[in-house]
Order: C-alpha cells, then structure tokens, then sequence
C-alpha cells in the first residue's frame, strides 16, 4: 500500500468527528426533549392550577359528577362553528367524529350526534331503515303505526316535555307533541319551535333537528321505532330515567384556557371521563420550524431516533385517550411522546390532573409539535455537519497533499538511486532532496555518502590496472633484459630451452600488463581525437577489404546503403572500433565463417552492426561483455582474453553519443554487435 | 632486423646510463658492453651530473624517474643539454604515455623508448644513433639519398629536409618517414612501420606518431599531406 492511500486512510479516520457529532446530537436531543417534556408538564400544572382555583368557570355544573355512558343514551355535544343548515345533511357540522350508535336490543340501527352553536341545540340521526312508514293525517300518537323518532326533553328546571317526529312526507317538518284532545283521545299537536329535516334514502332516513336551547337542559332521550315494528333504537326516560346525559363544552373556558398557553401548543381541558370541556391553540403547523426539516431530513434519517416505538395518537373531537390522560385522570401529571395517527409528526403530550376540593374532576392536556425540537437538533446537527465535514475534507486534502509530496520526492529519490550508476560506470555523485532537513533528505545524504565511497572504490578500481601495468613494468624488464644477457652467454641445449620458456612466460606477461594499460592509453586518445566529416560507407568499404586480405580464413560480407554516409566523427578512433568488433568476430567466427559488416540508416542514426557465425553469447556474459576488463569467452586458441576490446568499442561509441549492444542472432547461429551513432 | 653493428672498436664509445634500479642498470650495461662499449653507470641524478661535469659520454641513456625525482630525468636531460647540444640522448622508461614521450623530445632527447624494448633492439637503436652522429661528421657523402619529389632523406646521415628545409625527426619518426617514402603509394601498415622504426609500439603509438610526423613537415609547409590514412590498413605516401 503506497504512503499515500496510507495517509488517506488515516485522514479518513477524521470522519469518527461526524459520527462523535451525531452521538452528541443525540444526547442533545435527549436532553433537550427531557427539558421539554418537564417544561410542558409544568405548563400543564401550573394551567391545571389556575383552573382549580375556580371552578365554577371550567365546568357548567361543578357539583355534576355524572359519567358518560353512551349504552345508556349519553350524548357528547360538539361544538359547532356556525349554525348548520337543516337540510338532513351533517356535512355542514366540520365535526370530525362518526355519530355514536343508539343502544339496542333489536338489529334496528341508528345513530345520533349532537351539535351546538347559536342557542340551538342540533341533533343529528339516521337510522338504517329503507322503508318509509308514512305517518297518517290526522294521526293517532298511541295506536298509529308509523316511521317516528321520540324525543324527551328535560329542561333546566327539571320539566320534562315528549316530542315525536312523524311525517307522510319527508321534508323540512316539526316536532309534535302530544295533547289531550277534547274528544278523550290525544292528538298531535306540531312545535313549530322544534325545526327538523326529514330525509329519505335507500339505506334509511337521516333526521336533522335544531332544537331552541332553551328548551334543553342537562338531559335528552332519543328513540327511533319502525312503523312495521322491526325493532327500536335508543332509550327513553321511562326505561331509562338515569339515561340521556348531555356533555357539552363549558362556555367561555376556551377564551379562559388560551390566556394561558403560548403559541405552537394546544390546550385541551377535560372532565372526569376524558370527555372536551375546553380548547385553545393549534400545533402551529407551517411554523418556520419545518423550512429547515426538508434540507435538514438526511440527517434525521442518517440518525434518526426511533420514533416507531411511540404510541400513535388522536385527538377525536370529543374525547381524549392515551396513557397521558388516563395518569391524569388517576391523578398523576405525565408527560408523553407520541406520533400523530395520520401525519405521523411527532408530538408531545402532557397531562396534569385538575384536582378540586381533593377531588381529581378531569385533567388539562397540552400537546407541542416535535418538530420544533427537531428542527433545532438539525440545525445543530447539520452545522456540526457541515464543520466537521469540512474539517474532514480539510485533513483528507492536507494528508493526500502532503502524502503526495512525500511519495514524489521518495519517487525522485528512488528514481536518482536506480541511475546513480550508469550504463557505462559513471556514478552521478549529486542525489535529489540532499539539502531537505527532514529524514527524507537524511536519507538523500545517505545515498550521496555511499555513492561517494562508491565512487572511490569504482576510481580506484579503475585505475588499478594501469597502476599494476606500471608497477609491474620494471621487474618485468629486469626478469627480461637478464634472460637477453643470458642469451649471450654460452648455453648449452638444455639451457636455452628453459630461457626460451622463461621468455614466453615472460611476453605473455607483458601482453597482460599492456593490456592492463591500455585503457587508460585509449582515453587518452579519445580525449585528443578531433571530429572531422568523415564517409562512413568510405571507411567501412577500407577497412573491410583490409580485413579480407588480414582475416583469410573467414569471409567477409558488407552491406551499406548506396549514398555516402557523412558522419562527424574521429576517423582513427571508428577504425579502431571496427577493428576490436572485427578481430572479436573472427576469434568467434568458425573457420570458414562469415562475418557481416552491415550499416544503415535509421531514425536519425547510423546502425553499425557486425555479425558473425559461431555460438551464441552466454546469458550470463550479457550486459557485462563492455566492461573494462571483462573475461571473456573462451575462443578457438583458447587464450585469455581480456575484454579491453569491447570496452574500447564502448568508449569510442560513447564518445561519439552512440551506443553498444551485443545480442545473438535471432536464428542462434552466431552474435550479432550493434553500435548507434547519432547522425550529427 | 636485428643488423649486427659492425663497429670501430679503437673508437670505443662510452655511454652513461642513468638508471636507479640497480638490476636493470647492471643488465643494460652488461649488454652494451657486450656490443664493445665502454658503460659507465649512475644511480642518480647527481651523480650523473658530477661525472658528466667532468667528462662528457658519447651518448647518455637516462630514466626518467630517478629515486625520490619522479622527473629526475627530464631535469637531467635539460642540465645535459646544457652541456652539450649535440650529446645523444635516449631516454628509456617504464612510462609509455605520450605526454611523457612528447615532453622528452622537446626538450631535445634524440628518441624515445620504453622498458618493452629488448636489449638487442635497445643495442640497435644506440648504434642507430651513432650511425647518424658519425655521418653527419662525414661530409659530402651522397650515398642513400632518397627524394620524393620535395622530400629528402639521407639515409645515412638520417637527416630529412622538406623544400630544402630540415625536418627535425626522431629516430622513430624517422625510420617512419623513411618507411613509406622509399616504396610510393604502397600501403604500410603499423606493423610494417613498427618494423621499420625497430621498436614495439602499439597501434595507438604508431597512430600518435603518424600525427606528429604531420605536424612536423606541416610547421615548414602548411599545405603537406603526402601521408594518407588508409584506414584498417595503416599509411602511404603520395606525391
């Protein structure tokens, strides 16, 4: 793994600051939702308090403690924001809630609802009968059989009035009521102040009544009888005398209740069974709270706390329910998060009892958006973000950049290492970074330290033989002018023989140490040499017809393009490379053999290549057979061959701006040496 | 090529050799003295330099390093010179570069040769140079006069003139020149010419001869190129 996805890895790790941040935010939000469940509850308490205090203006009754119970006839009475019009339709009520079913014994449904507004008193009723029973001319309230709804009245002062609704025809109708004809038997007698609609449809009629409020008090009975006698629905005050309680809202509480509260919360007061005395405040949806929730959402998803674990909550119109309000109900304050049944928002919901004379008579129930809470968390959340995302990206960019940085220069380093020696031997001396003061540059000081120490041993190295040559020179001189005096001398046959060899020993030592010399004799030279213009194919076509009569026991071929071939260059010092690749190929070449001279142009060069038969170059010898000094193959006289040759065939290519290759010939047969000559 | 030097026994010569490696020395004086000369010795500078004070040798062979002077001889030969312009001087070293052999000559060394050369070949190049010495002492002897148009060698007084002007050439350059220009238009390789010179030489110091030859006729004559690279073969001359 390279230093730089290192470092990005690392860098990378800079990303534990967002999700530290998340953790945070989440304990914030912990926090900041304790607070507020306790702020809520407070504002419930110190609410459930103040209306203690008095009252006389939370309930209309203080002293009713009657409980709801619809299987007996008891009615909620919602209130209506306007006074409906009475056309046998409850659409123009804006009450949420399904009217509540009449008790029954038989399978004869209906169901009624009751409204408020205007000193009136609405009724709504439908019961599931599809055929009409007329009501008679004339009727007979007792014995007549007809389609009717009765209705009990009991006002304020504890008077109770019956009313029946009957017709023969559905329409706008009034109530009737029953009165003692002068004939000794009853007869109907309309109210015109009780106003109803009479509506028929195929699954039963719906009746809408508007009842004067003045004439209602606490309590009202409903009965709906079918005129072929399938059944009733409903109770009425001689069975059921404890029967047809109205709830109702306690007027003026809703302006009592919105002093209190602030915006974005709702208070709902309610009575002992749970049932709406009193609301003011809305959620406040569509508060600035919520701008911020679509940009900030991700973030909620990202971290979301589990909000699936909440109960559901609703808020009928009439009656409230959830843990909340039965606490409060019980008598403890508490407080509760939940999710709104439909828009799934989170809302938060506290209840405190509404204690009077000890006694705990309904509760006041607030209820706040959690969108506010969970705007302001994102908007922490989402700064927390953005910071420490940039201060990610921020590292990231500085480690990569310095990762970089740090893998270029290493690069440069390894690159000025791998050519500190080159091809020909020389050793560049200078390493890249060398003057940084970090332990990059220690490490470049290093490298120019051994290149150093390197370059003296390669100099003397280098040197040695021409020291060796010159040091050996004069015992040598001695060992041979001795064997010259000795020649002088009378010596017998045995004698001269041992001087004969002592002298062959003796020049092959001195071939040595010339050849050890040499080097040094040809960089003199090729310091001295002068470039003239000098035709290539001229000094080739010369030279090789020099070798044929000098080499006559191989053959010679030479192909050269057919113009001149002007070159600037040193005429000796190319004749003495051609002669070192030549007298190389001819102690190579088997007898009989050919050599071939070849030259041409190509791509701005002259490729000089000579080719000879005979075994193929070793693996092992290649890339070395230009050393100085380099043994070199065993040839056919079986001579030790020191490789001067090609290392002066280097030198001259070199000093030309060429270069010297040895390769074998593709068919195996033979090698094959190429020098490169620019052509200017 | 080794000619056997019929000599004058009643003129013997006396050569000194300076030389500091006392082996060498005695080998070198051993071996001319077989030639019949009379070899005196020294291993130094100077003691050289006294006895050349007193008496002068018909021809010196010095060394170039002499004990702790690693120029000794050089010095030697100019304070020799001194003495006598006309005095033989060979210097022989183990040495073989040609900055050593150009700065010999031009400080008047009669030739150049190093440890390589063999004592017969060493004795050849002694009588050579007395050969020389004797015949310009002979005057109007004609014999072995060799011309080539504005060349002129005498072979017996080893004396070159180009237009009627001396070329001043050492034995080996001599015996170079004289190589080619006796046979026209034939190519000599360096073999040949080592041959002709009597010295082993390599390719490189025939090369460096070669050119200074040039440079020798070319000071009198800018125009001279009578001597032509054949190339892998070796040299000619050209009228």
């Amino acid at each position: 793994m390279s230093i730089r996805l290192q470092l990005l890895m690392v860098a990378l790790t800079t990303l534990v600051l967002p999700w530290a941040g998340c953790q945070y935010a989440r304990e914030l939000e912990t926090a900041l939702r304790d607070s507020q469940e306790k702020s809520l509850l407070a504002s419930a308490g110190t609410i459930a308090n103040a209306l203690s205090a008095q009252p006389q203006r939370v309930f209309r009754d203080p002293d009713e403690k009657a409980s709801f119970d619809p299987s007996r006839g008891d009615l909620y009475v919602h209130p209506l924001r306007g006074a409906p019009l009475l056309d046998g339709y409850r659409d123009d009520w804006g009450v949420a809630a399904d009217p509540t079913p009449l008790p029954t014994a038989t399978a004869y449904g209906a169901r009624v609802q009751a409204g408020s507004a205007d000193r009136y008193l609405y009724l709504y009723i439908e019961v599931d009968d599809p055929h009409f029973d007329a009501e008679p001319s004339d009727v007979h309230p007792e014995r007549d059989r007809f389609d009717r709804i009765d209705l009990d009245l009991e006002r304020s002062d504890g008077t109770r009035e019956y009313y029946f609704f009957g017709t023969s025809a559905p329409g706008l109708i009034a109530a009737q009521s029953i009165v003692n004809g002068g004939d000794g038997r009853d007869h109907a007698a309309p109210e015109p102040r009780i106003q109803a609609f009479w509506l028929q449809s195929a699954a039963g009629y719906h009746v809408e009544v508007r009842i004067p409020a003045s004439f209602v008090g606490s309590r009202l009975w409903i009965e709906a009888s079918d005129g072929h006698g399938s059944g009733t629905a409903g109770v009425n005050a001689v069975h059921d005398p404890q029967g047809g309680h109205l709830f109702s809202r306690t007027a003026g509480l809703d302006d009592l209740l919105s002093t209190f509260i602030r915006d974005g919360i709702r208070a709902t007061v309610i009575d002992g069974n749970a049932l709406k005395l009193g609301v003011a405040g809305n959620l406040g949806e569509g508060t600035p709270g919520d701008t911020d929730a679509a940009p900030g959402s991700w973030y909620r998803r990202l971290m979301a706390v589990d909000a699936s674990s909440f109960p559901l909550f609703s808020s009928p119109p009439d009656r409230l329910g959830g843990n909340s309000v039965a606490a409060a109900l019980g008598g403890q304050s508490h407080a509760e998060w939940v999710r709104n049944a439909g828009s799934e928002e989170l809302l938060l919901t506290a209840a405190a009892p509404l204690v009077i004379d000890g006694q705990t008579r309904g509760a006041v129930f607030l209820e706040q958006a959690g969108d506010q809470l969970l705007s302001l968390r994102d908007r922490a959340v989402s700064r927390l973000f953005e910071f420490t995302l940039l201060a990610t990206a921020a590292a990231v960019i500085v480690m990569f950049g310095l990762a970089t940085w740090i893998s270029l220069r290493i690069a440069r380093l390894r690159d000025a290492a791998e050519t500190a020696v080159s091809s020909n031997g020389e050793i560049r001396l200078e390493m890249p970074e060398s003057t940084s003061a970090d332990e990059i540059g220690a490490l470049a000081r290093g490298f120019e330290r051994l290149l150093v120490r390197l370059n003296e041993h390669t100099q003397y190295l280098r040197t040695l033989g021409g020291k060796l040559s010159h040091e050996l020179r004069t015992p040598l001189t001695i060992v041979r002018s001795s064997l010259d005096n000795l020649e002088a001398e009378a010596l017998s046959e045995g004698q001269r023989r041992y001087v004969n060899r002592a002298r062959d020993g003796t020049s092959r030592l001195q071939s040595i140490l010339s050849a050890l010399g040499a080097a040094a004799r040809v960089e003199e030279s090729i310091r001295q040499a002068e470039f003239v213009n000098v035709d290539l194919r001229e000094l080739l076509a010369s030279a090789v017809a020099a070798y044929r009569d000098g080499f006559k026991e191989v053959r010679f071929a030479l192909e050269t393009p057919a113009d001149p071939c002007f070159l600037r260059g040193a005429p000796d010092l190319l004749v003495q490379l051609l002669d070192k690749l030549v007298e190389n190929a001819v102690d190579f070449c088997p007898l009989g053999g050919t050599i071939t001279v070849l030259l041409e142009r190509r791509a701005g060069t002259y490729v000089l290549q000579v080719q000879n038969d005979g075994p193929p170059i070793p693996p092992a010898l290649h890339g070395r057979l230009f050393e100085s000094l380099f043994e070199q193959r065993q040839d056919r006289d079986d001579k030790p061959h020191f490789g001067l040759g090609l290392y002066i065939v280097r030198l001259i290519a070199e000093f030309h701006g060429g270069t010297a290759v040895a390769a074998n010939r593709a068919d195996g047969g033979g090698a094959v040496f190429t020098i490169t000559l620019p052509l200017i | 090529m080794i000619a056997v030097i019929g000599y004058d026994s009643a003129m013997k010569k006396h050569i000194a050799i300076v030389e500091d490696e006392p082996a060498l020395r005695e080998n070198y004086a051993a071996a001319l003295g077989r030639y019949g000369y009379s070899v005196k010795t020294y291993g130094n500078r100077k003691n050289a330099m006294q006895a050349f004070q007193s008496r002068l040798p018909d021809l010196a062979i010095i060394d170039i390093s002499l004990e702790d002077e690693a120029e000794g001889g050089f010095d030697l030969c100019r304070d020799l010179r001194a003495l006598s312009a006309e005095l033989p001087i060979i210097f022989l070293t183990a040495r073989d570069s040609e900055l050593d052999a150009v700065s010999g000559l031009r400080l008047g060394a009669d030739d150049f040769l190093t440890k390589d050369v063999s004592l017969p070949h060493l004795a050849a190049r002694v009588a050579a140079l007395f050969r020389r010495i004797d015949a310009l002492r002979r005057p109007g002897d004609a014999a072995e006069i060799v011309r080539r148009g504005a060349l002129s060698i005498d072979g017996e007084k080893m004396q070159t003139t180009w237009n009627g002007s001396p070329v001043a050439l050492s034995l080996t350059e001599f015996w170079i020149v004289h190589a080619l220009a006796r046979n026209p238009g034939h190519v000599k390789n360096r073999q040949q010419l080592m041959d002709a010179a009597n010295v082993v030489l390599d390719d490189n110091t025939i090369t460096s001869h070669i050119k200074r030859v040039r440079r020798k006729f070319q000071q009198s004559d800018p125009a001279f190129d009578a001597i032509q690279t054949v190339y892998g073969m070796g040299y000619r001359w050209v009228e």
